[in-house]
């Protein structure tokens, strides 16, 4: 038994060294400097401690509010919901016989793969191009059919920038969500369908009662990554709008950039960085507190 | 011993022979030279003849967008890395000095002075640290001015240039009511660079007033009141709410955006504001696009306030890595990138720092508002020497402007922001 125990630690000492020194490392050094005034222009010197001043500053700061907000309903939770609903109703078109006989499952499978295959930066510089206002095709087409009479600043005014913003989010990241779906679907046994249409369920009822529930690991898998992954998310704001009008579309993310590499505070960024930590861990624990509650409460 | 067996081992001893006098090879230095302008290719042709002058330095070169390049450079001279020779902005040296980023000349400039000294170069106060070293030496250097179409200009019946902010504002009206197409077009976008930051700086220096000021203490403070900056504001957001420039825009930081660069070219907005160089990818890209013709250009300077006309004395300098292995190779590059071939044969883009080939430059027809506005450039000065790193203080006041011109805040809201961020800084820094 202890020589079992011996030779698990001694294969797992690598995989738990290079955690150590390539996570662990890191993200104490990074709580390390959110405590000191270090700077860019500062780094070979080093910092000066400061205690919690740069986490007073931050969260007693008038931009806090805001930088939420911007964080958790636009960018994280709006995103992440259109992702989950339009993923799942595309899964679920994807498997359903229609497109097979008409004979472009495979082809329509391929096509929802093309958003996933293109890299976030090509996808938002893609994305400005079809929204610009003197030649981006989205305005050619609105003014040709005649649903505006001036081009749309899409991504510089305040009505449409994050719709704007959450559109090429959805765009680029639905996919993953499909395809994680159609798996599972495809895993469902069809007897069961079977079973309830012979009992006399609809469709709606056979979605509700069999698909849904079926579905429900799958989607808090997805809908947890999602979260974690969106909220931490620095590209598609700062590539598509530069967290402007102003600071309009300014989140968590492009704060802690802005802080870090542009006013140079890098312990500033760093108290950022650490709050978005704890945000998140809160977050997963809350969520799989509730999920698991649920889950037990429906197996008793 | 057959005569192929002969040769091989002939040839074996050749190889060590060869290997032992291996250490001659490695004096030969190599540096990295990080040079951000578009002009790669005549940048490396310059650095082949360099090269031919020098066989024991072999240069690569590399290249950096100017947005990134601070921040970068910093990180990588932190942990003893970085290109060996490195093209700055002005206002960076001062503060890579005292990072400890760049090399303090001193030593390099005693051994091999540049040939008309140091009196010759402009912005020699830049290049200088607070402790009195020199960390670079100014390279190049240009100012802004203001361009036009001429033939827009005719158009709407115009036939002097305008001399203030309210003509401007005049000319740019009236350009719009006679031809539908857009006067005067600036970045009005919110970026952390580019944005407003030139042009309301500008606004400010030329009615007597400056974002930054160094008080009779030594201290360092600012020099405008929330009023002074939300008056700067109303002017520019003017522009855009009497629909002369398009919201669009809101979206453009760059003064090189495509969206001003083709507009100018193909004519749908007749006024706006840039560096030489951008000005002059604007001339090649219209006479490229029609062969034969009239430039329909013309530069001018920048309207005057209350006070004066004022623009920034811009320019690029080269600093030397703190952590080189190669210095004298190093500084042997510095000396022959700023020789006077290198400003008439290869990088003609740009105006050499020193004032003997300033001199000698002669200005073609559409470039003489340039010429004009040099004499009116002035350092940045105070916002140099300050406390407060110039790009925090860019990206403070270019989000002020990008949120009250496209109706965040309130100019009034956003104007105070900006005071007490700007504020802010220069007291925490002191």
């Amino acid at each position: 038994m202890r020589n079992d125990r011996l030779f698990i630690g001694l294969m797992l000492a690598p995989a738990l060294l290079i955690l150590a020194a390539f996570y662990g490392y890191p993200m104490v050094e990074n709580v390390r400097i959110s405590f000191t005034d270090l700077t860019l222009l500062k780094l070979k010197k080093g910092g000066d401690w400061v205690g919690l001043e740069n986490f007073r500053e931050f969260l007693g700061g008038r931009e806090f509010g805001h930088l939420l907000f911007n964080t958790f309903v636009w960018l994280t939770a709006l995103s992440v919901v259109l992702r989950l609903v339009i993923g799942i109703g595309i899964a679920v078109l994807l498997n359903s016989p229609v497109l097979k006989r008409f004979n472009i499952a495979t082809l329509a499978k391929l096509a929802i793969l093309v958003p996933w295959a293109t890299p976030p930066i090509v996808a938002v510089i893609v994305w400005r191009w079809m929204l610009d206002p003197q030649n981006g095709i989205i305005n050619q087409l609105l003014l040709s059919l005649g649903v505006i009479d001036d081009p749309v600043a899409f991504l510089s005014d305040l009505r449409t920038v994050w719709p704007a913003v959450v559109t090429i989010i959805v765009w680029n990241t639905v996919p993953l969500v499909t395809l994680a779906i159609l798996a599972s679907l495809q895993s469902i046994p069809a007897e069961l369908h079977e079973a309830a249409g012979l009992d006399g369920a609809t469709r709606r009822q056979q979605f509700r009662y069999i698909t849904l529930p079926l579905l429900r690991p799958t989607i808090i898998v997805l809908g947890l990554t999602s979260v974690f992954w969106t909220f931490n998310n620095f590209v598609y704001v700062w590539l598509a709008t530069g967290a402007g009008p102003g600071t309009y579309t300014n989140v968590l993310a492009t704060e802690t950039y802005i802080r870090s590499f542009v006013d140079f505070q890098l312990g500033y960024g760093a108290a950022i960085g650490v709050v978005m930590a704890l945000m998140m861990a809160l977050f997963g624990v809350v969520y799989f507190w509730i999920v698991g509650n649920k889950m037990a409460g429906e197996e008793a | 011993m057959r005569s192929s067996t002969r040769v091989l081992l002939a040839f074996g001893t050749g190889l060590m022979l060869a290997g032992a006098v291996a250490p001659a090879w490695a004096q030969e230095a190599t540096l990295t030279f990080r040079f951000n302008d578009p002009d790669q290719e005549q940048m490396r042709a310059a650095l082949d003849q360099f090269e031919k002058a020098n066989p024991d330095i072999k240069v690569e070169l590399e290249r950096m967008a100017w947005k990134d390049a601070r921040d970068q450079f910093l990180r990588e001279a932190a942990v003893s890395t970085g290109p060996d020779v490195v093209h700055i902005a002005f206002v960076w040296a001062k503060e890579f000095g005292e990072a400890g980023a760049v090399l303090p000349l001193a030593d390099s400039l005693e051994q091999s002075p540049p040939p008309n000294g140091l009196d010759d170069f402009i912005a020699m106060d830049l290049a200088t640290g607070n402790d009195g070293s020199i960390y670079a030496l100014p390279w190049t250097t240009d100012t802004w001015a203001m361009v036009y179409r001429t033939d827009l200009l005719e158009e709407a019946g115009i036939d002097k240039l305008p001399e203030t902010w309210e003509e401007l504002k005049d000319t740019s009206a009236k350009i719009h009511e006679a031809t539908g197409k857009s006067g005067f077009m600036f970045p009005a976008g919110s970026s952390a660079s580019g944005t407003l930051w030139f042009l309301a700086n500008y606004y400010w220096w030329s009615n007597g007033e400056a974002l930054v000021e160094r008080k009779e203490d030594g201290s360092f403070g600012m020099d405008l009141t929330a009023a002074d900056v939300t008056e700067a504001m109303d002017y520019f957001k003017s522009y855009l709410d009497d629909g002369e420039m398009p919201t669009s825009m809101l979206g453009v930081s760059d003064w090189a955006d495509p969206a001003i660069i083709r507009g100018l070219v193909e004519g749908q907005n007749a006024i706006g504001i840039m560096p030489p160089n951008t000005f002059q990818a604007v001339l090649d890209a219209y006479a490229a696009a029609h062969p034969g013709e009239k430039l329909p250009f013309v530069s001018g300077p920048v309207p005057k306030g209350s006070e004066t006309r004022a623009t920034h004395l811009g320019g690029r300098m080269l600093a030397i890595n703190a952590n080189t292995e190669n210095p004298e190779a190093a500084w042997k590059l510095v000396r022959f990138l700023a020789e006077e071939e290198i400003f008439t044969d290869y990088y003609t883009t740009q105006f050499p720092a020193q004032r003997s080939l300033l001199e000698e430059i002669e200005f073609a027809p559409e470039m003489e508002g340039y010429a004009e506005q040099l004499m009116h450039a002035r350092s940045w000065g105070a916002y140099a020497d300050g406390p407060a790193p110039i790009g925090a203080m860019w990206n403070a006041v270019g989000r002020g402007f990008g949120a009250a011109l496209s109706g965040q805040r309130t100019t009034a809201e956003a104007g105070e922001e900006v005071v007490e961020t700007v504020g802010k800084m220069l007291a925490d820094g002191q």
